[in-house]
This record gives C-alpha cells, sequence and structure tokens, in this order.
C-alpha cells in the first residue's frame, strides 16, 4: 500500500477510551484523503441537529496520502467538523510541520469525540495516544503552550488552541507549530468545547512509494516547474502573499471599508513591497516546501510569523488602516490568542461601520490602527464589546439590525476580492461550501494573473463553467493534501501523476478532478441535510445593489443570478440547487439522496 | 446569444490557425463549454473568417435546433467535456504532427519548450471518422490523462481552460514536429541536454 499509513485513530475525550482501526480502503481510494476523507467520515459522524459545540460533533483530523512523502509541499493536513460559526460542512487546512509527523506516527486519520470533564491534552505516538490533564495550559497562549509541550521543529509537533478557543469564539481558530492556523470556520471553539487544549505528536516512519523511479521524475520536473515560475521563485519567496495587495488593488477589486469602496488609497503602504522594505527579518518555510512565502517580521513590539496577504487586507483595506506596524500586531496577537485574522478583522470592519452609523456605541472608526490590537485581545477574551464580536459580524450585525452590513457568505466573512471587480469570484463566494472563502477555489488565476491564461473578469455568460472547474480542482488537491501555491507552478495533472506513483493506483488527470467533484457533491449533500437551501448561496446586498463607487470596476455590482442559475444547471443541479440522481450516481454517491428526501 | 467578448476569442484563435497552416480553408474546429451549453463552429464555416452567424450554441447533453447547423464533430467535443475538465478544444489539422502520426504510435518531443509542456503525445486509431462514438470515447478517454493527442492522419484534438491555452498546445506540438523534422535533416548526432528525459515515455 503506497501513500496511505492504512490506520484510524480515535479518541473518545468522555470517556477516555483510545482506539486504533484500519482505514477503510474502499472510501480512502474514493475519496483519497484530507478534505475529501474528512468530509466522507463527517457525513457518517454528526448528521443534522447536532450543536456543533456539543460533545456529538467531532473533529476530524485527516492527512492525504501524499502528506509527508517529500513532494514539495506536501506537508499539509486537514480537521473536518460542523462549523460552529456556518453550520455548514468545514475542513480547515494548514501547513508546517504536525500534519506531516501525525502521518508519519502512523495515521491518516485521527478522530476525536466527546468532551474531557477537565481540560486535557493529547500526546499521539505509533503505539497509541494517551489524554493528559492540561488544567495547568488553560488560558495559556499559543506560544507558552507549544513551548510547555516541547514544540520541536520536525520530531515533536504541537497542535493547540488559544484562550479564544477556550472562550468558545466562534471565528477562534486551530494553531499548529506555534503559528500556523486551521483558521476559518471556528474549529478552534469546537476544540474549546471538548476541553481539548492541545495535541502533540510524534512518528518515527514513513508513507511508502509504490513508483519511485516515476515518483523521483516527478519531483524533478515539480522542482523546474516553481523554480520557472515567477509567482513561485520570486514573487511569493521575495514579499509572500502580501504580493497580491497592490496587484489586486490595481485593478478595483480590494475591498475596503467594510466594502464600501473597491480600491484603498492606502494600498502601497501596506503592500508586500512595504512590508519586505520595513518588516521583514526573514522568510521562512513549511516541511518540504521549496517556495517559502511565510514571513518573519519584527516591529518594536512583537515578532513572528505573517502577516499574509488576506490577514492585511482584513486589518488593513477592509478597516481603512494603513499602518502596517498595527496590522502586524494585530496578526501577532491572533496567532497567540488563536483567531481566525480574516473574520476578526473583517468583524472589527463590521463594527466599524455600525459605530460610524451611530448603532454601536464604541470609538471604532475606519482607519483607527490604534484600537485594533485592544479589539483583537478583547474578542478572543470575550471581554466588555470584545464579546459581541468574538462569534463573527453576522451575529454582531443582527445584533444590531443591520445583518445586511455583514461581509459574509453562510456566516463566513469573505477575504479579499471584490465580486465588482472579479464576477466569477463572486458565484465562487455565494456557492461556497463553507461560506465566504477564497480557498474552496479562486478565481485570481483567471480573472487577474492569466493562470493558465487570462479571461474577462466581467464576462458573466460562461462564468460558471470556470468556477466549477476551479471549486472541483481546489477540493482534488485538498484531498492530497498539497499547496495551493504550489497549484501556482505546477499543473493538476502533474498532481494527479504524482498521486498514481505513490499509490499505484491510476488516477488519470480528469480522474482527480472528479474526485473533486464528489467531494464538492458530498459537502453540498452535507448542507443540504442540515437545512441550507438556494436562498444561503448569496452574497451581501451591497455587492448586489451597490455599484463599485470609483476605479476600475466603477459602476459594476455583481451579476449573480445569471451565473448562479447557469452554475446549478451545469453542475448538474435542479432549479434549487440540490444535486439530481443522474448526477449523484455519476459520482458513487447514490446513497446519500435518502437523507434529503 | 453569444457575448462579444466571447465570439472575438473564436475569430482570433480561428484566423491564428488558419495563418500559421494549422488547418486548411474550412477544415478544422474550436468549441468552449458554457456552463450546460457548447459553442461550437458552425458546419462548413472558414475559421479564417469566422462571423458571428458562424457559432452555434446547443446542448452538452441535450439536442435542440442548433445541432442541424454544428460541426459533424460536435459528438467528439460533446464526449469530450462530458468526459473531460476541458472547458475549450482546439481541433486542428498540422501537417508535420500528421506526418508523424503516420509512422508512431506516440510523438514524443526533442525540443525545449514542447518537451516541458507535452512531454508526450500519443496517436490513436480507429477505422472510422472522429464522427464516431468509438472515436469520440476513444478520444475523450485519452484527453483524460493528456491535454493533447493525435489522430493518425487526421489532426490533434487538444483541450484546456480557454481557447487560447487549447491553442497553445496544438502550436506547441507542431512546432515540435517541425523542428524534429529539420533536426533530422541537418543529420547529426542528437546531443541529449534533458535530465531524466528517458521518462517521457512513460508520461
Amino acid at each position: 500500500m503506497g501513500g496511505w499509513m492504512g490506520k484510524v485513530l480515535d479518541i473518545n475525550l468522555s470517556t477516555g477510551s483510545v482506539a486504533t482501526r484500519p482505514l477503510d480502503m474502499e472510501m480512502a481510494h474514493t475519496f483519497v484523503g484530507g478534505r475529501g476523507l474528512g468530509a466522507r467520515l463527517l457525513w457518517d459522524e454528526v448528521g443534522p441537529g447536532v450543536d456543533p459545540l456539543a460533545p456529538e460533533n467531532v473533529l476530524i483530523f485527516t492527512a492525504g496520502p501524499l502528506t509527508a512523502t517529500g513532494y514539495q509541499t506536501s506537508n499539509r493536513f486537514s480537521v473536518s467538523t460542523k462549523s460552529p460559526l456556518t453550520g455548514t460542512v468545514l475542513d480547515a487546512n494548514s501547513g508546517g510541520y504536525w500534519g506531516m509527523q501525525m502521518k508519519k506516527a502512523g495515521y491518516d486519520v485521527v478522530i476525536v469525540r466527546g468532551k474531557a470533564e477537565s481540560p486535557v491534552y493529547v500526546e499521539i505516538k505509533p503505539d497509541g495516544a494517551i489524554v493528559h490533564p492540561a488544567q495547568h495550559l488553560w488560558g495559556q497562549l499559543v506560544s507558552a503552550t507549544s513551548r510547555a509541550l516541547g514544540q520541536d521543529k520536525n520530531r515533536r509537533n504541537v497542535l493547540c488552541i488559544g484562550p479564544a478557543g477556550e472562550n468558545l469564539s466562534r471565528i477562534a481558530a486551530i494553531m499548529n507549530d506555534g503559528e500556523r492556523a486551521l483558521a476559518r470556520g471556528g474549529p478552534g471553539a469546537v476544540m474549546g468545547s471538548k476541553n481539548l487544549k492541545a495535541m502533540v505528536v510524534e512518528g518515527n516512519s514513513k508513507p511508502e512509494i509504490v513508483d519511485k523511479e516515476r515518483y523521483k521524475f516527478l519531483l524533478y520536473e515539480t522542482r523546474k516547474l516553481l523554480r520557472a515560475s515567477p509567482l513561485t521563485s520570486q514573487a511569493l519567496p521575495e514579499f509572500g502573499s502580501v504580493v497580491m495587495m497592490n496587484v489586486v488593488n490595481n485593478i478595483g477589486a480590494l475591498p475596503t471599508r467594510n466594502h464600501r469602496q473597491t480600491q484603498f488609497e492606502g494600498a502601497e503602504a501596506i503592500s508586500g513591497e512595504a512590508l519586505a522594505e520595513k518588516y521583514l527579518v526573514k522568510s521562512a518555510a513549511c516541511w518540504a516546501c521549496p517556495i517559502g512565502c511565510t514571513r518573519v517580521t519584527r516591529t518594536d513590539k512583537v515578532e513572528g510569523e505573517g502577516p499574509e496577504f488576506e490577514t492585511t487586507w482584513a486589518f488593513g483595506a477592509q478597516c481603512g488602516v494603513d499602518d502596517l506596524a498595527a496590522i502586524i500586531e494585530a496578526n501577532h496577537l491572533c496567532n497567540e490568542l488563536g483567531l481566525d485574522t480574516i473574520s476578526a478583522g473583517s468583524t472589527i470592519a463590521c463594527a466599524m461601520e455600525l459605530a460610524e452609523l451611530g448603532l454601536l456605541d464604541s470609538d471604532l472608526r475606519f482607519g483607527r490602527a490604534d484600537l485594533l490590537a485592544g479589539t483583537v485581545e478583547a474578542m478572543a477574551r470575550r471581554r466588555d464589546l470584545g464579546a459581541e464580536l468574538a462569534d463573527g459580524s453576522r451575529r454582531l450585525a443582527e445584533k444590531y439590525g443591520r445583518p445586511d452590513l455583514s461581509m459574509s457568505v453562510k456566516g463566513m466573512e469573505m477575504p479579499a476580492y471584490d465580486p465588482r471587480g472579479m464576477q466569477g469570484q463572486g458565484l465562487l463566494f455565494a456557492t461556497s461550501n463553507r461560506g465566504g472563502c477564497h480557498m474552496r477555489g479562486n478565481m485570481l488565476g483567471l480573472e487577474v494573473l492569466g493562470l493558465p491564461k487570462l479571461i474577462d473578469r466581467f464576462q458573466v455568460q460562461g462564468k460558471s463553467s470556470y468556477v466549477i472547474l476551479h471549486q472541483n480542482a481546489s477540493a482534488s488537491i485538498d484531498t492530497l493534501v498539497v499547496c495551493k501555491f504550489a497549484n501556482m507552478g505546477v499543473a493538476d495533472e502533474y498532481f494527479a501523476r504524482v498521486l498514481s506513483a505513490v499509490t499505484g493506483v491510476s488516477y488519470p488527470a480528469g480522474e482527480l478532478v472528479k474526485v473533486g467533484e464528489r467531494v464538492w457533491n458530498l459537502e453540498r449533500m452535507y448542507n443540504l441535510r442540515e437545512g441550507f437551501t438556494r436562498a444561503d448561496d448569496t452574497l451581501p446586498p451591497r455587492l448586489l445593489n451597490e455599484p463599485a463607487p470609483a476605479g476600475p470596476s466603477k459602476g459594476w455590482v455583481c451579476q449573480l443570478e445569471p451565473m448562479l442559475q447557469e452554475y446549478y444547471r451545469a453542475r448538474g443541479w435542479d432549479g434549487n440547487g440540490v444535486p439530481r440522481p443522474k448526477k449523484l450516481a455519476e459520482l458513487g454517491l447514490t446513497d446519500l439522496a435518502e437523507a434529503i428526501r | 446569444m453569444i457575448d462579444e467578448r466571447i465570439y472575438q476569442q473564436f475569430v482570433e484563435i480561428g484566423r491564428d490557425l488558419y495563418e500559421q497552416n494549422m488547418v486548411s480553408s474550412h477544415g478544422g474546429n474550436l468549441s468552449m463549454r458554457l456552463g450546460d451549453r457548447v459553442v461550437i463552429k458552425r458546419r462548413g464555416a472558414q475559421l479564417g473568417r469566422l462571423k458571428p452567424h458562424d457559432l452555434i450554441e446547443t446542448g452538452l447533453d441535450k439536442n435542440d435546433s442548433g445541432v442541424t447547423l454544428a460541426s459533424t464533430e460536435l459528438l467528439a467535443h460533446r464526449t469530450i467535456y462530458l468526459q473531460t475538465p476541458a472547458l475549450a478544444i482546439c481541433h486542428c489539422h498540422p501537417r508535420t504532427a500528421i506526418a508523424f502520426s503516420l509512422s508512431r504510435d506516440e510523438i514524443i518531443p526533442i525540443d525545449n519548450e514542447a518537451s516541458y509542456l507535452l512531454k508526450k503525445v500519443p496517436v490513436i486509431w480507429e477505422e472510422f471518422a472522429s464522427g464516431t462514438p468509438e472515436m469520440a470515447n476513444n478520444l475523450a478517454k485519452a484527453l483524460q490523462t493528456y491535454k493533447i493527442v493525435m489522430l493518425r492522419g487526421h489532426g490533434s484534438f487538444a483541450i484546456g481552460q480557454t481557447l487560447d491555452e487549447a491553442f497553445f498546445w496544438s502550436s506547441t506540438l507542431e512546432e515540435a514536429c517541425q523542428i524534429m523534422v529539420i533536426a533530422k535533416t541537418i543529420n547529426e548526432p542528437f546531443i541529449e541536454y534533458r535530465a531524466m528525459s528517458d521518462a517521457y515515455a512513460k508520461w
């Protein structure tokens, strides 16, 4: 057996029992790993009506068949759960070292269920797992927790929550290896609800590679491609993901001041170029990654990893802030407290607009960089106004009678691309299974960067085809699990060939995309079972009704409705967005249909 | 109604194909998938001189009146769309590549660009022409693994996310074949400059 380790570790925190069982290999071949395997297991484990913060919800940590093989960027892993932020199916994935170590410990899947009576941490080794008391760690920041539990580069790796997760913030992240994040959708709150502070893992084995000669060739070719692409060999290593700030701003697609505008006059001051010039200490990389997009930055007050583009945008343009030091410090606090930076920044922006409209009694105003750090701290600790912001912008905006001011989809805050300037991105956000997210497919490549070729970003007809392809391809990459940035230099067909070489199972390029389509439809069925409908496939009214006021996207709104109708038809779904029996049969998902009948 | 921006893509790629001798006056074909619809060249239209009425829109898997006007290759295009992630198809008749397809089961380029981009292009064959279901299925199956394939003695089918991308694979293949002919004409020993090139045959 190549790629997969063949074992599932099942930890019940209510009973303290730990069990190991074989991985269902038929399921593995069909859903591959990572997000796919996680979604399939979640379908069986967590049905409708389960409160995401109840002991009945589970955390499913999954590696993919490429994780820990040494293939470029094969460091990633996922967690799947029901989201406390959105109520949808959720998976979040992360790089660093922890996922690689989990695989080396011999597990493809680690399931955590139940709830411990008091705080605990779990130590995972090749011969099983031990549940330890963690009262002494409760309340500790992420860095202190990681140090206390012996985080050691690629030998012993720690995954934990910070105070935000302990306080059940619905935008709490799970942090791994100190400063990496399983960020979106509130998985940190699920961990907190289980009284689970941390998971430590040590391993010493390696996944088998079936066709070593072919694998060696593909390693060589991938290295060549990553070195040849200016994105992966120059832009990302030199500036990190923040290199996109000026690119997206220049085309008038950078949401600004809670999406009131689509261009930010302060973009240059918070760009990747500015970050490199003023605050960069060095770049860093996840395990087995030759790209090295991670920024290590320093201000007068903090030093650490980040910020990413999305973070810089969320605390920057979205809040009308052009003070890069303040953004770096807010990012650092989020990492220490265990908060999703995109949701945190966009929720503060929502609060700023509510306050400017006189609906919220607060000093928060667009541009108030001085209030960012204090607000982040208050959110994680549920202190003062922070208690109202801790559960994201939708709940905040609803409380103050203006749900339309939450720049979210299905309750998840959208990231740094304004659909008025990128029509396809609007459709992608509206139909994303976990809410407003750029990691469920991204039109940046086609609509902005010209990867593989540039298409018209304002075109509506036919846009659904591109969105569907990228959603499916993105889901397939999330099953392997490799980094989306690698895909900027390496086409999907290479991943399919690597998967085939590693596992010995034939996955033609088209078949791997089909795996992604299967995962997408499974996730859709999960959300339908939870009661989501066509009405949830939408965008904030501002993006549909208020034209971009200035810049290259001036006059445009997102023309969602015609794209959405075309999307449903092209997906093989009915007019209500329900997959037709023929489509489910084609994907081998017929057994799911009964659940929503 | 086909968006003007989509029409322009057909016009530009069609003209390029003709001007680069990749098709005869009425040969070759282009199509795009738009959701659950297909836009394809009208039967008998000239790729080098496309007019708005030369583009036919029809269903991806459902017939309508559009099929009365669509290219005879519609079946192949539909089958490819249904069985692969393709969003655009470029079918042309690159002369040098066709010549190679008459004597080889696969074309392995020797130039740098095609080695980098294509590695290997398989040649497939059916007794009947490409309008048959058998050939359509064979083509689609091959295009699950390769982004361009040759039909022996006939021409190439390339897939991409855009027409531009599918055209790119097509012109890369023809250029690679022309370089092989020139290299053969020079008739001097080949100096291998590509590491691990033995693996191309297994691509």
